[in-house]
């Protein structure tokens, strides 16, 4: 129960790696606040689950675009559970395209999910944390922003600023007892990997040393490190779980 | 609370206490903090990683948040300056 009693905010949390953090957390012991935008049978699913491990969870409908519904999920939690110890941007989303195809709202719409999203989220609940002289912040990140990758100018520049604005703000508050950390999960096995062919999984494990996708729990059991006691030294970092990808 | 905040003397004497504690400026006294100096750079020499602790610790004792880096700025030019602000903000709400 390394987590025992902690509150933790997880974004996108009723699906894919999100879900699994959420999960994780709610085993380790920690109150757990699941965030969705529209994923409803998610959120359904989400909630039985974590039934079946605690009381202590909620699942929030926010949209982490949109100011507003952000304030008033940090401000629910913290109305409900006096602070939030725990916060993981983990909400994106892709819309791949060559520039050429790509319009302004395929561009605007991935930014503002991934990389506002993750501003928002943090300006929201960066002041509890100030005042708790205590926090983790766990951003989710790519290779695609280390590496590049051809469709993905959106995403990879998403990525890529999540990347500039974490070691940022770990500066901004290191002193205050708080870290700022991202993970960079390489080619993980979830939904949006499900529909892909096999001969392009085939292919994609082919270009991993390790020989395979990453399932989410190998992405979860570095964000429970970057959350624990035993990484309150480190900030500003990169954790890359990609199989010896980058 | 309200007593302090309407008499400036008792309010800066507050403002310099919760300035000591927030920030656990240990070898400062309230003594040494001068009401008219500046409280960042000169004077005590706070940079705005302090400042960002006041601005919680404002927010969480007076409710009243600083959400401008310019209100901010001004607010924290001096104590006099702060107690001014924390008056103004009051007497508004």
């Amino acid at each position: 129960m390394e987590f025992k009693d902690k509150r933790v905010i997880v974004t996108g949390g009723t699906k894919g790696i999100g879900k699994a953090i959420a999960l994780s957390f709610a085993r380790e012991g920690a109150w757990v606040a699941a965030n969705y935008s529209s994923d409803n049978q998610g959120a359904i699913d989400t909630e039985s689950e974590l039934t079946l491990i605690t009381e202590k969870f909620m699942l929030i409908k926010a949209d982490v675009t949109h100011r507003p519904d952000v304030d008033e999920m940090v401000k629910h939690v913290i109305d409900q559970w006096q602070y939030v110890d725990i916060f993981v941007n983990n909400a994106g989303i892709i819309k791949d395209k060559l520039l050429i195809f790509l319009n302004e709202d395929d561009w605007d719409s991935v930014i503002d999910v991934n990389l506002k999203g993750t501003y928002l989220c943090s300006r929201a609940t960066i002041r509890t944390m100030i005042s708790q002289k205590f926090g983790r912040i766990i951003n989710m990140t790519s290779p695609s922003a280390l590496q590049g990758r051809a469709g993905q100018t959106n995403y990879s520049a998403s990525k890529g600023g999540i990347i500039s604005f974490t070691k940022s703000l770990s500066k901004e508050v290191a002193r205050l007892g708080i870290t700022v950390n991202a993970v960079c999960p390489g080619f993980i096995s979830t939904a949006m990997t499900n529909h892909l062919d096999q001969d392009i999984k085939c292919d994609l494990s082919n270009r991993i040393p390790m020989g395979r996708l990453g399932q989410p729990e190998d992405v979860v059991g570095a964000v429970l490190f970057l959350a624990s006691e035993k990484a309150g030294y480190i900030t500003g970092q990169v954790l890359a779980v990609d199989g010896g990808l980058t | 609370m309200e007593e302090i905040i309407n008499n400036t003397n008792k309010l800066c004497e507050f403002l310099k206490r919760m300035i000591i504690d927030t920030l656990r400026l240990e070898d400062i006294s309230v003594e040494d903090i001068e009401t008219d100096a500046p409280l960042f750079r000169e004077g005590l020499g706070l940079d705005s990683i302090d400042a960002l602790e006041l601005v919680v610790a404002i927010e969480k004792i007076f409710h009243i948040i600083i959400e401008d880096e310019d209100v901010g700025r001004k607010a924290f030019a001096s104590l006099r300056a702060l107690a001014t602000f924390i008056q103004q903000e009051k007497q508004e709400s």
